[in-house]
């Protein structure tokens, strides 16, 4: 909607497309003449608060023409004594003014809001993010505890009815026999006693991040009941607890590689793009070479050299911190062909002519020009990320028990044994789906969002 | 139709016929009894296949056709098998004698002309064996003295006892004493035409005659297929392949009751595959009798596709010590581990901090034996008191003795500090052949972690690993426990002993042995050189009860000191066999060593049934 208002207004204006990102190089390029007026301000800013003036001024809309009839006779030297005030003449309504003067960042939002699909990503993220605060109090377990009495449990149901009489959400006890036939441990629901779960209770000791102790979970069985609303594992580990812990890290992974990658990517490829030139050249042959080594291999190189000694913790950063180092060329890649085109800008020139350095530059002047489009592209990335550290853990190279991640979790899960035997514990594949999935719609709407004058 | 068939059946005949003119057992076969075997008359034909990971495991065949010159029999006492009869006099004189008219698979004749080519041609030829005769050959360094008779017999005469010999005939990797001579002639500098040696080792781009004269007659991996063999198949694929079929040996020497002559199948063929969709290949029925690259996890998946994959899964008892054992590296490179290793209150400690009941209960189902790295109960040298040794949990008792040898120390997240302040972080690497170990690995770190000791798994690669293991590059490793589990005293107790550098827990000890002192390193406390002490007498033993008594010392130390650190013992091994395979056993212990794998069980009996 206001995208379509902002279009019909500005068309009339010789200079509308000032306002619009893309095509600014060019006005700018044919007004090369005009003296530079630019200020301290950024570039960018100053570029569109002229636009804005010039949208004020239309020259179509003035009623009512101040030029005497036709063959009047000369005319008289008319000096018009009301205040010269730029505003009176198109008094914009409060609704139009909402629009016109509405923030970059705003508009975003309002093109943003018409992506349903990403709008509904976004806020499935969000949820998913914020649960990894509190990973271990919804969990639960603590996702490490075995329950040897209680391996390969399949996924259990959580009951509201026992003998027709509401008791509110229960279990069943579950009796195991061993088969000797099969070998599998057969388990049989035992609908004698229901067993209530209880809510905000304690139950296993678990350090939250790693820290503070503490054993308060949102939802616990009694003592030594089963609870397992996912199943267990071979080692009798709660499938739900370990997919929830999990999310802690293979969330996470993402955002601290997009960072790294990120710092990379805007530090070298912006260097190159703006010296150009030799520098340029290596940066480019540097991302050339890297992106013809294949990613796999070279993963796999870099997760050896790290230390069995290291602590998860630590690999865990590691692995960040790989995935990082070999994901900024594409990324860097975009931030030069954007550069070399933007600092033939006169605000550019006119930055360089009042004696700001290079960094200031790139950095105050240069890269707010693409922040939106670098924001989307990140947003895209940070699933390559979650199923990079996915990757590498499958092969075992990744994380490494005790820490665990989506990755590790389906690492365990690829015998065939699971895959015949035990489904349950394919599970983690359904959230690095749906993650992978909400990430793609997020950035798909944010990259649409990123330039709302279209 | 009936005229064809019968013209089918008469060229058959005809077929069958003519090859026998030409081919055949030997005059006097190996007659196997098969109602005392429990077995079935069969009947010759079919084909049996099985899949392997890589074409290295050819070598299996070897070990699963079980043709040697003696071999183990039920009860575990040597009977000649190649042979005809043997003949020893106080464990030093060995008179061999070979069957009369037995030939190789190409139908040369197999007579002592191939020992005596490998005695003298290449055992003592310095230039293919630079470093002399296998060990098993010589006593105190000294040579026998080899008479050949005749053309059938010849004789191994020592001056003192060499109880190794026979068994090394026995073994699952034999020591070959023969060779088939007509064949490896041709490789062979001093009888080939040295024009033709030049071009082959040119087209085969090796160095010399000796590399060419090894790649071509190796037996115990039979890539060759051109080489002759006496086993019940042969090979005639040129590796590598994906696809590598054997061919029944038409001059096999042992027949049925009946006197049929064996085997009964045609052809074993292996199909390369992945190692880990083995399973998944075998829950299909891809394959008729498989058992290498399945697990006891893979059981129940395994039992699920039993009727739909026409096949039956067996449980066979393995006879390995222990299904796993940490290996602690006495030699390792680094002081202070090297010091904690070859502590024996460390290793002590390390074993009772394991929860092996719960490793028997969460890996093993339940039916495994906690135990030490130990024999069996099935074997006559097992003493309780040998399973017992230290693998009893006892926390208590295992912090004392950490606390004791200097490890009381903490640092601050309450793990043990090594007396020379590091942190006593135990690294343990695998060859990362199977999740079970990382799993049991898994627990035993949590276990450690209630006596303060950090554990961390590397999973490695079995080349890797053994390389490492050597450069004493590892702290602990892991591998599978004494392959011996069933030892009877008869059988060399080489495991027990530092003797060779592949032995995880000492590998520079074992060095210094097999170097005879040149290298490695000479071992330090009074049980090493014990042990290594009672091996030297071993097999200087002369009779059965000396050598009950030396493995009973030995067992007695090596479990006491905890040179390795059992884990379960009983561990089951699934084996996938197809409903048309017949005469393969209910029920026999699955071990590389005596039984051969199935080895002892006799594959040249299995037949299809229709």
């Amino acid at each position: 909607m206001s995208d379509d208002k902002s279009k019909s207004v500005l068309t009339g204006n010789t200079l509308t497309s000032d306002a619009v990102d893309t095509a600014r190089t060019e006005t700018f390029a044919a007004d090369s003449n005009t003296p530079l007026t630019v200020d301290e301000t950024s570039g960018a800013e100053a570029a569109a608060a002229a636009a804005r003036m010039k949208a004020n001024l239309p020259e179509g809309t003035q009623t009512g023409s101040p030029l005497p009839a036709e063959g009047a006779g000369a005319l008289p030297h008319f000096v018009s004594t009301a205040p010269f005030d730029l505003q009176s003449v198109e008094q914009l309504t409060p609704e139009q003014e909402k629009i016109y003067f509405a923030s970059q960042l705003t508009l975003m939002w309002w093109k943003f809001r018409q992506h349903r699909v990403a709008v509904w990503s976004g806020v499935f993220l969000l949820v998913l993010y914020s649960t990894i605060f509190i990973s271990e109090f919804l969990s639960p377990w603590n996702y490490q505890t075995r329950h040897s009495k209680h391996i390969y449990v399949p996924p259990q149901g959580v009951h509201l009815f026992h003998d027709g009489e509401f008791i509110g959400p229960f279990v069943y006890d579950l009796k195991r026999k061993l088969n000797l036939e099969t070998m599998t441990r057969e388990y049989t629901v035992d609908e004698s006693k229901p067993l209530k779960l209880s809510f905000f209770c304690s139950g296993d000791k678990y350090n939250w991040f790693g820290l503070i102790p503490a054993d308060n979970h949102l939802v616990c069985a009694p003592k030594g009941a089963p609870f397992y609303l996912l199943g267990t594992d071979r080692l009798g580990r709660d499938m739900l607890s370990r997919i929830l812990q999990g999310a802690r890290i293979s969330l996470t992974i993402g955002l601290i590689g997009i960072t790294v990658s990120f710092f990379l990517g805007i530090v070298i490829g912006g260097a190159a793009g703006y010296y150009g030139s030799w520098v340029d050249m290596i940066v480019q042959r540097v991302i050339e070479v890297l992106q013809s080594i294949p990613t796999i291999p070279l993963w796999l190189t870099l997760s050896a050299i790290m230390p069995a000694s290291w602590s998860p913790i630590l690999i865990y950063f590691g692995i960040t911190i790989i995935l990082g180092l070999l994901d900024w060329t594409g990324l860097a890649r975009a931030v030069r062909s954007k550069l070399l085109s933007l600092r033939e800008e006169d605000y550019v020139l006119a930055a360089q002519l009042i004696g700001a350095k290079a960094p200031r530059i790139i950095g105050r002047h240069l890269v707010p020009g693409f922040m939106s489009h670098l924001i989307a592209s990140a947003t895209i990335t940070i699933p390559t990320m979650i199923l990079g550290e996915t990757a590498l853990s499958f092969l075992g190279l990744g994380l490494r028990e005790p820490i665990t991640s989506w990755g590790v979790l389906l690492n365990e899960a690829q015998s065939i044994n699971v895959v015949a035997v035990f489904p349950w514990l394919m599970l983690p594949v359904v959230p690095v789906i749906f993650v992978i999935i909400a990430f793609n719609f997020l950035g798909d709407g944010l990259r649409d969002a990123a330039d709302p004058y279209k | 139709m009936t005229f064809f068939k019968s013209l089918v059946s008469a060229l058959a005949v005809t077929a069958v016929s003519a090859t026998a003119a030409f081919a055949g057992p030997p005059e006097q076969p190996r007659v196997l009894d098969f109602d005392a075997m429990g077995k079935t008359i069969g009947k010759r034909g079919g084909t049996l296949t099985t899949l392997m990971a890589k074409p290295k495991d050819v070598r299996w065949i070897t070990v699963y056709g079980g043709a040697r010159l003696v071999t183990w029999d039920q009860d575990y006492n040597l009977t000649p098998d190649i042979l005809e009869s043997i003949e020893v006099e106080g464990n030093r004189i060995f008179t061999l004698k070979l069957r009369k008219g037995h030939m190789w698979s190409d139908g040369q004749p197999f007579t002592t002309e191939d020992f005596r080519y490998w005695w003298e041609d290449v055992a003592q030829n310095d230039q293919l064996e630079p470093s002399g005769p296998p060990r098993e050959m010589l006593v105190d360094g000294k040579l026998p003295k080899v008479t050949f008779i005749d053309e059938l017999t010849v004789r191994y005469e020592w001056e003192t006892v060499n109880p190794v010999f026979l068994t090394a005939l026995a073994g699952a990797s034999p020591t070959y004493i023969y060779m088939p001579a007509h064949f490896a002639r041709q490789y062979h500098e001093k009888y080939a035409d040295p024009a033709k040696i030049t071009s082959l080792i040119e087209s085969e781009k090796v160095q010399n005659w000796t590399s060419l004269h090894k790649r071509f007659t190796r037996q115990y991996r039979p890539e060759n297929p051109d080489m002759p063999s006496l086993q019940p198949w042969t090979n005639s694929t040129k590796l590598p392949s994906e696809r590598i079929i054997f061919k029944r040996n038409p001059n096999y020497h042992r027949v049925d009751s009946n006197g049929t002559q064996l085997p009964y199948l045609d052809e074993v063929i292996l199909n390369m595959a992945s190692s880990a969709i083995i399973a998944a290949k075998a829950g299909t029925g891809e394959t008729d009798l498989q058992a290498r690259y399945i697990r006891f996890d893979n059981y129940a998946f395994l039992k699920q596709g039993a009727d739909k994959g026409g096949y039956n899964v067996l449980l066979w008892p393995s006879g390995r010590g222990s299904e796993m054992t940490l290996l602690p590296n006495l030699n390792t490179k680094d002081e202070g581990f090297r010091a904690a290793m070859a502590d024996v209150r460390v290793r002590r400690a390390l074993s009772m901090g394991i929860d092996r009941d719960e490793i028997n209960e969460a890996i093993f189902f339940g039916l495994g034996r906690p135990q030490a790295n130990s024999v069996l109960p099935d074997s006559p040298l097992f003493k309780q008191e040998y399973a017992d040794a230290w693998a009893m949990r006892d926390l208590d008792k295992a912090n004392a003795l950490l606390d004791e040898a200097g490890f009381d120390k903490k640092d601050g997240e309450g793990f043990r500090i090594m007396p020379d302040g590091r942190p006593f972080e135990i690294i343990v690497e695998t060859a990362g052949e199977s999740s079970q170990e990382t799993d049991i690995l898994q627990l035993i770190a949590d276990h450690w972690k209630q006596i303060a000791v950090k554990l961390f798994v590397k999973p490695s690669q079995r080349d890797i690993l053994r390389g490492r293991v050597s450069n004493g590059e590892t702290v602990m490793s892991t591998w599978q426990g004494l392959n011996r589990g069933l030892a009877t005293a008869q059988m060399n107790p080489e495991e027990l002993a530092p003797i060779s550098p592949v032995q995880a827990q000492w590998p520079s000890y074992g060095l210094h042995y097999e170097s005879k002192g040149s290298t490695g390193t000479a071992p330090n406390t009074p049980e090493i050189k014990r042990l290594a002490e009672l091996y030297t007498s071993w097999r200087k033993a002369g009779d059965t009860a000396e050598q009950t008594k030396i493995w009973d010392e030995m067992l007695s130390i090596f479990t006491d000191q905890v040179y390795t650190i059992g884990v379960v013992s009983g561990g089951l091994q699934p084996v996938v066999v197809s409903n048309k395979l017949k005469n393969v056993p209910e029920t026999a212990v699955w071990a590389f060593e005596p039984t051969l794998y199935f080895g002892q069980s006799m594959p040249d009996t299995y037949f299809m049934a229709e």
